[in-house]
């Protein structure tokens, strides 16, 4: 499968960086082609421009800054996103991919101003993710990340695709050991990706 | 009462912009002393850089950029909010401004161990938001509403025990008419009089 891989930290020795590292590896040693998007890396601005949000509904030329990043969703096959969970959300840089990657004719059109859609190229999807707090915290905020992947990212891929949200929660506690079994179980579900 | 107005839309034309105008009326026409945040016309960077990230759970990052933002935070005493919900969230724009300026040591303190966080932010004590939204209230609903979520549950967290809140939303921004974006904006006149 022709998978694309969404991954925002900043930081090359967080933890991270090291589930990051080992998602693209295994993927790789099962023969997945990976596009490996490293949003820091490629110094991706998140915020859609004045000019992007008025042209919001044209369909975007080859020359527009946001094309290359649509070319390479629409060539997905799957996609895995590999972030931390700050202030109940995503990173800016990842949340602003939506924003101006998203768009209509991408993964969505508007027909009579309501949304059908569109990504239908998309036949499978895993997040893995780290929340400094509890669960329990999560949920008492209602857990934005997990029900925006479970529902909206679920609504919005081919109907039926298998989703997976893999998630370490309590980062702020946690220990080698329960890093060690995240690291485990994030490395085979993408072995059996 | 000093009330901190965070707006964030990128087209100066925008009926967010007309949401705003209506919102620093009302609450200077009540005597209130506000000041406005415009995020776009600050160009604020919402992009939290490696250092920053490393030093996050120590001290409060020393980015001169970020310094009148930290003033803000600790001048309010309520804090409305108006931006555009986009893929049922915050604006990276605005998800990027809680980030790197509600900081450590600013907004709140970590425990050493377990405990609770220690929170900085108790002299807010209203705190608002009006959006807009393209999808229909109920697909909000199930998908959680995250936005609204994140601001008056997540962040809301850290402000006073007793903290007012109000959420408005104009949803199906894309069939609006007219006729409904005025009697929105009736609607948050009509709730900021009594914010």
């Amino acid at each position: 499968m022709k998978i694309l891989v969404l991954y925002a930290h900043p930081v090359e020795t967080s933890f991270n960086a090291g589930l990051h590292r080992t998602i693209v590896e295994r993927l790789e040693v099962a023969g997945h082609t990976v596009d490996d998007c490293d949003l820091y890396a490629e110094d991706f601005d998140p915020r859609l421009t004045r000019r992007e949000k008025l042209d919001y509904h044209i369909q975007r030329s080859s020359a527009d800054p946001a094309a290359p990043y649509i070319e390479r969703l629409l060539k997905a096959e799957a996609l895995v996103l590999s972030f931390p969970v700050w202030n109940y959300g995503y990173p800016a840089i990842l949340k602003g991919f939506f924003d101006r990657v998203f768009l209509p004719g991408v993964s969505f059109k508007l027909v009579n101003g309501k949304v059908q859609p569109t990504l239908h190229n998309i036949s499978k999807l895993a997040a893995v993710t780290t929340y400094g707090g509890s669960r329990f915290r999560a949920m008492l905020m209602g857990d934005p990340p997990r029900r925006i992947v479970k529902r909206m990212l679920r609504a919005t891929i081919k109907p039926g695709a298998p989703i997976s949200y893999l998630a370490h929660y309590s980062m702020n506690l946690s220990t080698d050991q329960t890093r060690n079994a995240f690291v485990a179980k994030v490395a085979a579900s993408m072995d059996q990706f | 009462m000093r009330v901190l107005v965070v707006y964030c839309h990128p087209v100066p034309q925008s009926y967010c912009a007309a949401i705003r105008d209506t919102a620093v009326e009302v609450l200077k026409g009540r005597g209130w002393d506000v000041r406005l945040l415009d995020l776009y016309a600050e160009n604020f960077d919402p992009v939290m850089s490696c250092e920053e990230r490393r030093s996050y759970n120590d001290r409060a990052p020393d980015d001169a950029a970020l310094q009148p933002h930290f003033e803000l935070l600790k001048w309010a005493q309520a804090i409305l909010f108006i931006y555009p919900t986009w893929w049922y969230g915050l604006p990276a724009m605005l998800k990027g401004w809680f980030d790197r300026v509600w900081a450590t040591d600013i907004a709140f303190q970590l425990p050493a161990g377990k405990g609770r966080i220690k929170s900085l932010m108790r002299h807010v004590t209203k705190v608002g938001v009006v959006t807009t939204c393209g999808a229909p209230t109920w697909w909000s609903v199930v998908v959680g509403q995250p936005g609204r979520k994140t601001i008056l549950r997540g962040m809301r967290a850290l402000c006073a025990t007793r903290c007012k809140t109000f959420f408005l939303a104009h949803y199906l921004m894309d069939s609006s008419t007219p006729k409904s974006r005025a009697a929105f904006l009736a609607k948050v006149r009509a709730r900021l009089e009594r914010f």
